[in-house]
């Protein structure tokens, strides 16, 4: 929102968050705002931005949580956003949240909104954990020498928010006064040295007249949470269980969600069917719109669990061990220890993947970490799994079998960055110097609305893109219709555009034991990988109305009868869904995040060369043994 | 003596973070408060036996390279 428009609407007021990663600023932020946000992406980048509004005391408050950041130096663009957030669009509040139990290293921070020249608050967060240390502040003086207002809060417990909201009004009101003149050096200090000491310097001596530790340092709970789970033994084994555990409770779990939404798409188009006259546009509605869209919500309870599990790891504390955990392995392909966040990342959606990759300051690394993200198999991709392995696998061994896909994609990766970086980009690693943050219980709420936010962006795309997608292909598939007196033995989809182009691309294909059904999903699966499930959904919608198959079977049940599925077609397909490329929207973001034409071809064509040989070699090594 | 060298449970003070090299090291270790005078404990190795993990202050701790924390020079407490 620019200063220009807020004058017309005078009872705003905005408000940015911003804060050290781990501050509980995130956790504030839902606190504040409960479900009442907006996510977005901050203009030409892909750093999530969330926005949320609250009506206070005659107010319309909005709150922009920006992005978690250490300091303001244009190191990352976290950073710059967060700079350029203060300084262009000068919000009435900036909420400094601070982690009263690690105060020094946060009023780094501080000290660098101080030099903007904010209308700084400071929630001192995590109040209760500072208490139990024994931790003394003495808020009254500190608040003296920083010269703005220090609320308390914990914001698990929502507690102190009111107390915030209140200073917020006051601070826009000017019955609160910031005194802006209360560093004790030249912020215009060119030498980076001295200003870094210099703000350090301020804060200890800032520390040292307001705060009192105990003097004994006492054994943390994360002390002893970690003398077992990086411990040098069992470190990495609890790391592979946790991961495994969370594939599990992904698909075990999700069945039954997923078994509810099916029968309900079932129930719809038959509903739907037995409402409007036969014709296109029944066609459009229960083959297209409901087959394509209905297929991919179908999977939302699997994506949101695993999310549910990422989220757990990131707010538990757990996913900075295991960075640190495997920081040596990843160092031995040329990578850094963060690339694992990104690559992890990458499980959820390639999209935040590749802008993650912004954190990796050297090129050589980011390069390839982004080029090796697209075997890490993607939430979207997870759709096609389930749809395979469901359809082809024993129930009491898909569990194995997904967990099998995922580490097949982690070792390509792992393998193409060894050679990627070896032969092809050169060059050292970037710092690695990382936070383990306490460990943590992350409450329900929170996990909740990191589900809920992911719920939307997965809708909004089935809403959307997959939408417009469904309806492209079903009239693709359904146009030219096949004449009535077609002379032979000809189906309608074998007839129409798609199936015309997915015979054209059948001897490409072929020696992976795909036919041309494959090949128009997974051209089509170029858009979006989850549409590979809702084309397969159409085309045999479809091809079943030409048999007169009146029921309306389960898309698992149609493909298992379909005999060109051999197990190892179905593994080679597997293989190459996982690796082939990502969707337009990711394959968007590569393009714009590598910045070189030469680099999107590679990856274009890195992934689709990989998926192909990789899909060969499954199909002719199964077929010796099936 | 340099940060790499200290043993496990041992404490050491910051006595300098060399600028030599790569300057992006240094700068990222000043962000996350290593900086002169500052006390800090070698908690541990990864299972691997890098990186590093060290705890400052009172209750922060982080993880480093081998290689970063060779810019950290220490003395032993």
């Amino acid at each position: 929102m620019k200063k220009s428009d807020k004058a017309k609407k005078e009872r705003e007021i905005l408000v940015a968050l911003a804060g050290n990663p781990n501050s509980g600023k995130t956790s504030l932020f839902n606190s504040i705002v409960g479900t009442h946000l907006k996510v977005g992406n901050y203009p030409g980048v892909t750093i999530e931005k969330t926005e949320g509004a609250l009506k206070y005391g005659g107010y319309k408050i909005i709150f922009v949580d920006l992005p978690g950041t250490y300091s303001l130096s244009p190191y990352s663009p976290e950073e710059v956003i967060t700079r350029n957030f203060i300084v262009e669009e000068k919000p009435d509040v900036v909420l400094n949240v601070v982690d009263g139990t690690n105060l020094e290293r946060n009023l780094y921070l501080t000290t660098q909104i101080m030099e903007l020249g904010a209308n700084m608050l400071i929630a001192l967060n995590m109040y209760d954990e500072v208490l139990q240390q024994g931790t003394k502040i003495d808020l009254k003086q500190l608040q003296k020498v920083l010269g703005c207002h220090i609320v308390p809060t914990i914001a698990t417990r929502k507690q102190g928010l009111d107390k915030l909201l209140e200073h917020i009004v006051k601070i826009y009101e000017r019955k609160i006064v910031i005194a802006k003149n209360k560093l004790s050096y030249d912020p215009q200090e060119k030498d980076l040295t001295v200003l870094a000491e210099s703000r350090y310097a301020f804060i200890n001596g800032a520390v040292k007249e307001t705060v009192e530790y105990l003097d004994k340092p006492i054994k943390t709970i994360t002390d002893w949470i970690d003398t077992i789970f990086i411990n040098r033994l069992l470190g990495i084994p609890i790391f592979l269980f946790i991961m495994w555990a969370i594939f599990q409770l992904t698909f075990k779990l999700g069945e039954y969600p997923m078994g509810w939404i099916e029968s309900a798409i079932v129930f719809l188009s038959e509903l739907v069917s037995g409402v409007l006259p036969e014709g296109w546009f029944a066609s459009l509605l229960v083959d297209g719109i409901i087959a394509g869209v209905g297929g991919v919500i179908s999977f939302l309870p699997n994506i949101l669990l695993l999310f549910l599990g990422i989220s757990f790891l990131e707010a538990t504390g757990y996913m900075a061990r295991a960075a640190f955990v495997v920081d040596k392995l990843m160092h031995k392909i040329g990578l850094h220890g963060k690339s694992f966040i990104p690559m992890l990342t990458g499980f959820g959606c390639s999209v935040p993947a590749f802008m993650a990759c912004r954190t990796l300051k050297n090129p050589a690394d980011r390069i390839t970490t982004m080029l090796i993200i697209p075997f890490m198999s993607c939430g979207a991709k997870l759709p096609v799994h389930l749809l395979l392995i469901g359809a082809f696998f024993p129930e009491h061994i898909s569990g194995n079998v997904l967990f099998g896909v995922y580490m097949f994609g982690i070792l390509m990766a792992l393998l193409s960055a060894f050679v990627l970086k070896k032969f092809l980009f050169k060059g050292e690693s970037e710092p690695f110097v990382m936070e383990l943050p306490p460990y943590r219980a992350p409450t329900i709420g929170y996990l909740l609305i990191q589900m809920w936010i992911k719920a939307q962006l997965y809708l909004k795309k089935a809403g959307t893109i997959i939408l417009l997608v469904s309806i492209v292909l079903w009239g693709l598939t359904t146009f030219p219709s096949l004449p009535e007196d077609y002379p032979g033995e000809m189906s309608q989809i074998e007839y129409s555009l798609a199936g015309r182009a997915g015979k054209l691309i059948e001897p490409v294909i072929k020696p992976l034991g795909f036919d041309w059904k494959i090949g128009i999903a997974l051209v089509s699966g170029v858009a979006a990988k989850e549409v590979v499930v809702s084309t397969l959904g159409t085309i045999y919608a479809l091809d079943d109305a030409d048999i007169e198959d009146e029921e309306a079977t389960a898309l698992k049940d149609r493909i298992s009868s379909d005999p060109v599925f051999t197990l190892p077609t179905v593994l080679a397909l597997l293989v190459f869904v996982l690796l082939y490329v990502p969707c337009l929207a990711a394959t968007a973001v590569f393009h714009k995040e590598a910045g070189s034409w030469r680099y999107t071809a590679l990856y274009f064509g890195y992934t689709c060369g990989v998926a192909w040989l990789a899909a060969f070699l499954v199909q002719r090594i199964g077929s010796l043994f099936f | 003596m340099l940060l790499t060298e200290l043993g496990k449970k041992e404490k050491a003070r910051i006595v300098r973070i060399k600028r030599q090299g790569r300057a992006d090291i240094a700068v990222r270790l000043t962000d996350m408060g290593l900086v002169k005078g500052v006390k800090l404990e070698l908690i541990r190795r990864a299972p691997l036996g890098d990186p590093l993990e060290i705890k400052t202050g009172n209750f922060l701790l982080l993880s480093l390279r081998r290689e970063e924390a060779e810019i950290i020079e220490v003395e032993k407490l």
